[in-house]
């Protein structure tokens, strides 16, 4: 579905000049930098995948996207979705695919809802048939019928996201692009969008490639990660197989029955205490959870005990520090 | 075409939604239609004859040539300034349509509810209060309308360009500021261009912008006739022919230049 080899993107700006008069100087004689947005990326999706896009703020994410809907060229590489090269026939690769953007709508500010979608209908030439089954299964999904005729600039948050999701979907497109869709919007109405963005995947065989910041949505929605970082993929893989290269980690949570003086286990370190309670880290595959409790439980006697797996969040955090010593490439 | 319509039907509604907007802009009109027609009385007064037509036909061009200025006021630049500079243009660019017709559709949706609610009661405004004659022949009346279509068509196309030239160079507000005032200049809306001198004829006669308020208001008044009519019109398609051309070719780069930079 899409092919990305080598991909690279590189932003040529203008470097203003600094002090009086440097913005007339800058007219007359331009300095440029390059900034390397998307460094020599490659990856696959395949047909009704479910990918989980992820990076910290100005990684590459959104200039990868944009690639990918053809409105961004790239400097280098290759890219295709469902065949066609997206920058060269930017308006047949359009129709293909739907796209939210969590930042800026793509809806008209001072119509109704309905009127908007009506123009998309027209917009991306959806037959009657077709436009009037989707829109009922939005009412049913979206609960779209609630805010239909009121002006987007109106919209809660949430609403108008819905607004956005049903717009991107009215045409039936093979792929879905979701950038940050789910930003600033409240619990209930994130489940919603979650539920909704699960389903068309199911039920409707729809790709799609999510990109968030709330490793919640990954956990519940995605079954595949990739990570991408100062323009570079570092990780690419499915949430099990993230878990079990970076969760080497445990933690065992033990509760003692009386006032314990703080102590190491073997293979084990004690990171955190509050009074009975004790937290000790240890690497499972240097020792497992059973010979730390016999350990210590031959010291002192334990109350109650747990075992913590790495929070997904927490695993993405170790990916991100880890690769962030190579600072942003400059180039010329 | 459907989307056409659908666009221009849109715009249409969200014009309308700004109508304290249009009454006061009405009554602005509505002084302007005033002045000028005073100005001309209190001229002809003072020179009979100077002025090479008749004060009827003096004052209804002037009457007419601001009753019809909401004609050309809807294009695009300031729109495409908008969106790129808040980024939405992807938003544009992600849908399955040509730019350059969509702000077409856009500008026409605008343009025709400001016919409905501003050009035709300035000039039944001016019909009933101003002296504005009709036109001698229904001729006259048709082909009056057809050189509007043109005009609007050539308005459009050059503030078309001006936006995408703005997005190049940032600025709109100021080059559009020079550029109406050029506008409303060289096209005769002040005054008619048979009473330039001799090297303002010129220039204005190689300008495209005579093709907004000087022929139509000149088939109007029966200033001009029978095959002056047929090369004034001539004129306005080959200046719209030439604009045309020449916005799809500057649009192309300056879209590519869009996707190249990231907006």
């Amino acid at each position: 579905m899409i092919h990305v080899k080598h991909l690279t993107k590189d932003y040529r700006r203008v470097k203003r000049k600094e002090g009086f008069l440097g913005s007339v100087r800058t007219l007359f004689s331009a300095d440029y930098e390059t900034t390397r947005a998307v460094n020599d990326i490659s990856f696959d999706i395949n047909e009704g995948e479910l990918v989980g896009y992820i990076g910290p703020n100005g990684a590459g994410k959104s200039t990868s996207i944009k690639m990918l809907c053809g409105i961004l060229v790239p400097t280098s590489g290759e890219v295709t979705v469902n065949g066609l090269v997206p920058h060269k026939s930017r308006m047949e690769n359009t129709r293909q695919i739907g796209a939210v953007f969590g930042q800026k709508t793509q809806l008209w500010w001072d119509v109704p809802v309905i009127e908007s979608l009506k123009l998309f209908r027209d917009i991306y030439k959806v037959p009657e048939a077709q436009y009037k089954r989707n829109l009922e299964l939005f009412n049913d999904l979206l609960d779209l019928k609630e805010f239909q005729n009121t002006p987007v600039r109106q919209l809660s948050l949430g609403q108008r996201l819905r607004a956005d999701m049903a717009a991107a979907l009215l045409h039936n497109p093979r792929l879905l692009f979701l950038d940050e869709p789910m930003i600033g919007v409240d619990v209930v109405a994130k489940e919603k969008l979650r539920t909704f963005i699960k389903e068309i995947n199911r039920d409707q065989k729809v790709t799609i490639l999510l990109t968030t910041h709330d490793m919640t949505d990954i956990e519940k929605v995605c079954s595949r990660i990739m990570i991408i970082d100062h323009g570079r993929i570092v990780y690419d893989g499915s949430l099990e197989q993230i878990r079990a290269e970076y969760g080497k980690q445990r933690t065992l949570v033990v509760e003692f029955e009386e006032e314990v003086q703080n102590f190491d286990a073997p293979h084990a370190s004690l990171v955190k205490s509050e009074g009975r309670k004790k937290w000790f880290a240890f690497n499972r595959f240097e020792t497992s959870p059973s010979t730390l409790i016999a350990n210590i439980s031959s010291r002192y006697p334990i109350l109650d005990l747990a075992v913590e797996e790495p929070e997904i969040e927490e695993i993405v955090r170790t990916i991100y520090r880890g690769k962030s010593e190579s600072p942003n490439m400059q180039v010329a | 075409m459907k989307t056409f319509w659908a666009f221009a039907r849109q715009n249409f509604h969200a014009a309308a939604i700004y109508r304290l907007n249009f009454l006061l802009w009405s009554t602005a009109i509505l002084i302007l239609m005033y002045g000028i027609r005073w100005v001309w009385i209190t001229l002809y007064t003072q020179r009979p004859g100077a002025f090479g037509v008749t004060l009827q036909q003096m004052v209804t061009y002037g009457v007419l040539s601001m009753a019809i200025e909401n004609l050309f006021y809807t294009g695009p630049q300031y729109y495409m300034a908008q969106q790129v500079s808040t980024g939405a243009i992807d938003g544009d660019l992600l849908k399955p349509m040509d730019f350059h017709f969509h702000m077409l559709a856009r500008s026409t949706g605008e343009t025709l509810f400001r016919v409905i609610v501003m050009v035709i009661p300035a000039f039944l405004g001016g019909y009933f209060l101003l002296d504005l004659q009709l036109p001698a022949t229904s001729q006259a009346g048709f082909l009056f309308i057809l050189a509007l279509l043109l005009g609007f068509l050539v308005n459009f196309h050059l503030d078309f360009l001006l936006g995408a030239i703005g997005l190049v160079t940032l600025e709109v507000h100021s080059i559009d500021w020079v550029f109406h005032a050029a506008t409303r200049f060289f096209s005769g809306q002040f005054v008619p261009l048979w009473l330039f001198p001799g090297l303002l004829v010129r220039v204005a006669d190689i300008l495209p912008f005579r093709a907004m308020f000087f022929t139509p208001l000149s088939i109007y008044t029966g200033v001009l006739s029978g095959n002056a009519i047929a090369q004034a019109i001539g004129l306005q398609l080959l200046w719209l022919a030439i604009l045309l051309i020449l916005s799809r070719w500057l649009w192309e780069r300056v879209q590519l230049r869009i996707v190249s930079q990231g907006g």
